[in-house]
């Protein structure tokens, strides 16, 4: 198990390069260059040349890419122009703020799309089917956004339940307490959108397991329908649905820019598109490979899972 | 039948956790009085303001710091502030000033005439050995600056290479704000971070993306503020800066988008309203294809219908333009100016006399960019009102960036208009460096359209020149009727800057110059 772990990290290597790759030369090709960016109406050829310069872009474009690849390699991503600050520093409190947001957004989407999945297969074609088929494809085809927007008019202006936007409070204890009344509406409007695609996933895992031989076994055994559903189909089921969750993680992950930026959340897509917007390379550059990292760790996280999980997936 | 009772269950434990959350956040804390809540646009860069060029940014730093001079409260005339008188030489490129004693900064160091020698040194002098804070991208504001001299403790010179008119209203832009020296030297890089200035609120907490938070200066030299503290909090979604105002998250809220403005009639919410330097013009190619002759220009001007832009697309949230300098530096704004009237039929005429009846345009839109308020619909209806006339325009929008990289230098062999808005300090600067010949794009200026008008060249640099303001006022009133009767651009809009505050703020107005001051307001 460890040769494989190890095997899968050293493959992953030429992913993350080849991802640095492409963002270093997406962020060079782009129109416009920061020096513009910052300089606004008052970017003429002769103040943009002074102030990429001073900001190091003037230097060959290979040149560029090495000395960021090396100085990122012993851990200096740089300083961001935009926030005059540590590349590092910034994605790193971004990232926090991204993986709480996700994180329970991701918890709950698997547990109530994975139970919907269950309960909808088990009950083929019944009430509760149909209802809770309506009701996910409602979630599927709603942006995420606009379901954002609406929660902040009912739930923060109309009925001030919870507050509008941000993390913690602007006064006040920063406590548990305050971050769930910050983190519900962001993290429920998430939820909505990947609930519904577990939901459909895991009902038609648990409908193709359901129709084996070791259910009906089970049921001629006399396990109880409980047993059979959760303990038995659920179980096999499990290794078709741990993949789609691994790839519904990267579609929270994505999802969650909207949401930060209807919610203010402080994470890192919100980071990412603003950094985008003012050319601030450096910053968009790391933060993509510090989240092509993560999110390629996780994966390997995920088979890991799945190979213990089923002991005919070959390590 | 299990199932169900599993999922009652679940219901059961959903609701319960709902509950509880809903019980900690029912208890929606009102902001605290004393403590002014700001909700801003976007995240400061820096509150260095050296290395800062978004008024986003400005409308902090007015409030931590001082210039030597500052604008006059409502308007755009230069008093005195850290500095408290000044004189110029004959020939206007010596400026001595006297400095204010007994200030200092909140870190606790005197200012006197070092730090101000020591700033301008800073910003300007390549050499110095904290140039490498920076960089500092409106350095050129004060490029005319040869040397900065203390004559004593209380005393500086300021050595121009020639007689530079704007030079005392660039010091009271934010570019002129007198840092600590000590903070400088003590904080490097991150001095950004850990600002330090003589103003009416020191600076106390920087909260990445959440909230920066100043403090009243209790020994501020112009009198200490009513407020406690201000919290700026960057929210950049104007929808949501729009429910937090509504939901009571904050108590003042600026740029407010014109669709929002209805939301606050009525007795809980005050509106503000402010006329700026700001002018929201087309640049229109002078140099070939149908805007070469200047009838097909005039005939643009009147056929595109500015009082619909501004009262049905912006909501009432600018005034028509008339010319290409902004009626708020009111000194220098030359009155007798009427905007072009909305007259498609002297369009028309105007074509069929210059023959250019179905010309061909292309038209650079953007999608969004500092000042540029509504492009795209705005670009959308000027085409309506030109095609309406027998133009045939044709649209191309580019992201902000790109489109500043696109036309910056110059249209020429690439389309025949575009759209700009500039926002400025002092008269000078706009049509200096958009009008003359000399500030054509490939002599480093930002005159697209090129322009060239030679009376316009003399009077703006003679002007320039000039230190007697009601001398300058004449010379710039003049230019704007000659550069109306050219008409190298269409005059479209002047944007008015609007801010929304609860009825708990008192003492709030917005300034002319687009900063926010803060040091009179009071919150209940």
């Amino acid at each position: 198990m460890t040769g494989y772990i190890l095997k899968r990290i050293v493959s992953a290597i030429p992913v993350l390069l080849g991802i640095s790759i492409i963002v270093f030369l997406i962020m060079a090709m782009i129109p416009g260059d920061p020096a513009t960016a910052i300089l606004g109406s008052y970017a003429t050829p002769e103040n943009v040349a002074k102030l990429n310069s001073d900001l190091g872009l003037d230097k060959p474009l290979v040149q560029r890419y090495f000395i960021w690849l090396g100085n990122m390699l012993q851990g200096d991503f740089g300083r961001s122009f935009s926030l005059n600050r540590e590349v590092l520093e910034e994605v790193q409190d971004r990232f926090g703020a991204t993986l709480v947001l996700a994180g329970t957004a991701f918890v709950l989407c698997s547990l109530l799309g994975v139970a919907a999945g269950v309960v909808s297969a088990s009950r083929q074609y019944g009430l509760a089917d149909k209802l809770i088929t309506f009701v996910v494809l409602l979630g599927i085809s709603i942006p995420s956004f606009f379901i954002g927007m609406m929660m902040i008019l009912i739930f923060a202006v109309n009925l001030r339940w919870f507050p509008v936007s941000g993390m913690w409070p602007i006064y006040g204890a920063r406590d548990f307490s305050a971050l769930i009344s910050h983190l519900t509406l962001p993290a429920l409007a998430l939820t909505v959108v990947a609930t519904g695609v577990i939901a459909r996933l895991s009902r038609s895992a648990m409908l193709e397991v359901l129709r084996q031989d070791f259910i009906r076994t089970a049921r001629a055994k006399g396990v109880s329908e409980h047993g059979v559903i959760w303990r038995h189909a659920l179980r096999a089921a499990m290794v078709s649905i741990i993949p789609i969750l691994g790839i519904q993680a990267g579609f929270v992950l994505s999802g969650a820019v909207y949401i930060e930026i209807v919610f203010q959340w402080p994470g890192i897509g919100r980071m990412l598109v603003d950094a985008i917007l003012k050319r601030d390379i450096l910053l968009v550059q790391g933060g993509v490979v510090f989240v092509a990292a993560c999110y390629v760790l996780f994966n390997i996280a995920v088979d890991v899972a799945q190979s213990l999980l089923d002991p005919r997936i070959k390590a | 039948m299990r199932l169900f009772e599993i999922t009652r269950r679940t219901l059961l434990a959903t609701t319960a956790a709902a509950t509880l959350v809903l019980g900690s956040g029912a208890a929606m804390a009102q902001t605290p009085p004393g403590v002014l809540i700001v909700g801003q646009i976007a995240e400061p860069k820096a509150l260095d303001p050296a290395a800062v060029t978004a008024v986003n940014d400005f409308r902090i730093l007015m409030n931590v710091y001082d210039g030597l001079v500052s604008y006059k409260d409502g308007t755009l005339e230069v008093e005195p502030a850290l500095a408290t008188d000044w004189s110029i030489s004959e020939d206007g490129t010596e400026y001595t000033f006297n400095l204010r004693e007994g200030v200092s900064f909140h870190d606790g160091s005197d200012f006197n005439a070092d730090s101000v020698v020591f700033n301008f040194e800073r910003m300007l002098n390549e050499d110095h050995a904290y140039h490498n804070t920076g960089p500092f991208p409106l350095s050129f504001f004060f490029s005319a600056v040869q040397k900065v001299e203390k004559l004593d403790a209380h005393t500086v010179k300021f050595s121009l290479n020639a007689p530079y008119a704007p030079f005392l209203s660039n010091l009271a832009y934010p570019t002129g704000l007198i840092v600590s020296p000590d903070a400088v030297q003590q904080h490097g890089v991150d001095f950004g971070r850990n600002p330090s200035g003589t103003g009416a609120f020191k600076f106390a907490e920087w909260r990445s993306n959440e909230a920066v938070v100043v403090e009243k200066n209790a020994d501020y030299w112009g009198g200490a503020p009513e407020l406690d503290a201000v919290v700026f909090r960057p929210i950049t979604d104007a929808s949501t800066r729009t429910a937090e105002m509504l939901a009571g998250g904050i108590d003042l809220m600026v740029e407010v988008p014109p669709v929002a403005l209805s939301e606050f009639q009525g007795n809980t919410f005050t509106v503000h309203e402010q006329a700026g330097p700001h002018v929201w013009f087309l640049i229109l190619n002078t140099k070939e294809g149908p805007f070469a002759d200047k009838r097909v220009r005039q005939a643009a001007n009147y056929a595109i219908n500015k009082e619909a832009i501004v009262n049905d697309v912006l909501e009432g949230t600018a005034e028509v333009a008339a010319g290409p300098t902004p009626p708020a530096f009111a000194w220098a704004y030359n009155d007798d100016l009427t905007p072009y009237p909305y007259s498609p039929e002297k369009a028309k005429e105007l074509l069929a006399e210059a023959g250019a009846e179905g010309a061909e345009l292309t038209f650079y839109v953007t999608e969004g960019g500092s000042g540029m308020l509504d492009p795209i619909t705005m670009g959308t209806a000027i085409q309506a009102d030109l095609n309406a006339v027998g133009f045939k325009v044709n649209i191309e929008t580019y992201e902000w960036n790109t489109f500043l990289g696109k036309v910056n230098p110059g249209l020429e062999g690439k389309a025949d208009m575009a759209e700009m808005a500039w926002m400025t300090n002092d008269p000078d600067t706009l049509p200096f460096l958009a009008l003359r010949t000399e500030a054509w794009p490939d002599k480093g200026g930002f005159n697209s359209g090129y322009y060239s008008n030679p009376k316009v060249d003399d009077l703006l640099e003679t002007a320039r020149a000039s230190t007697d303001q009601s001398e300058r006022a004449k010379l710039y009133q003049e230019m704007q009727t000659i550069v109306q009767e050219d008409a190298p651009w269409v005059f479209v809009a002047n944007w008015k800057q609007n801010a929304v505050a609860s009825d708990r703020v008192e003492g709030f107005s917005l300034q002319p110059s687009f900063f926010l001051l803060l040091d009179d307001v009071k919150k209940n």
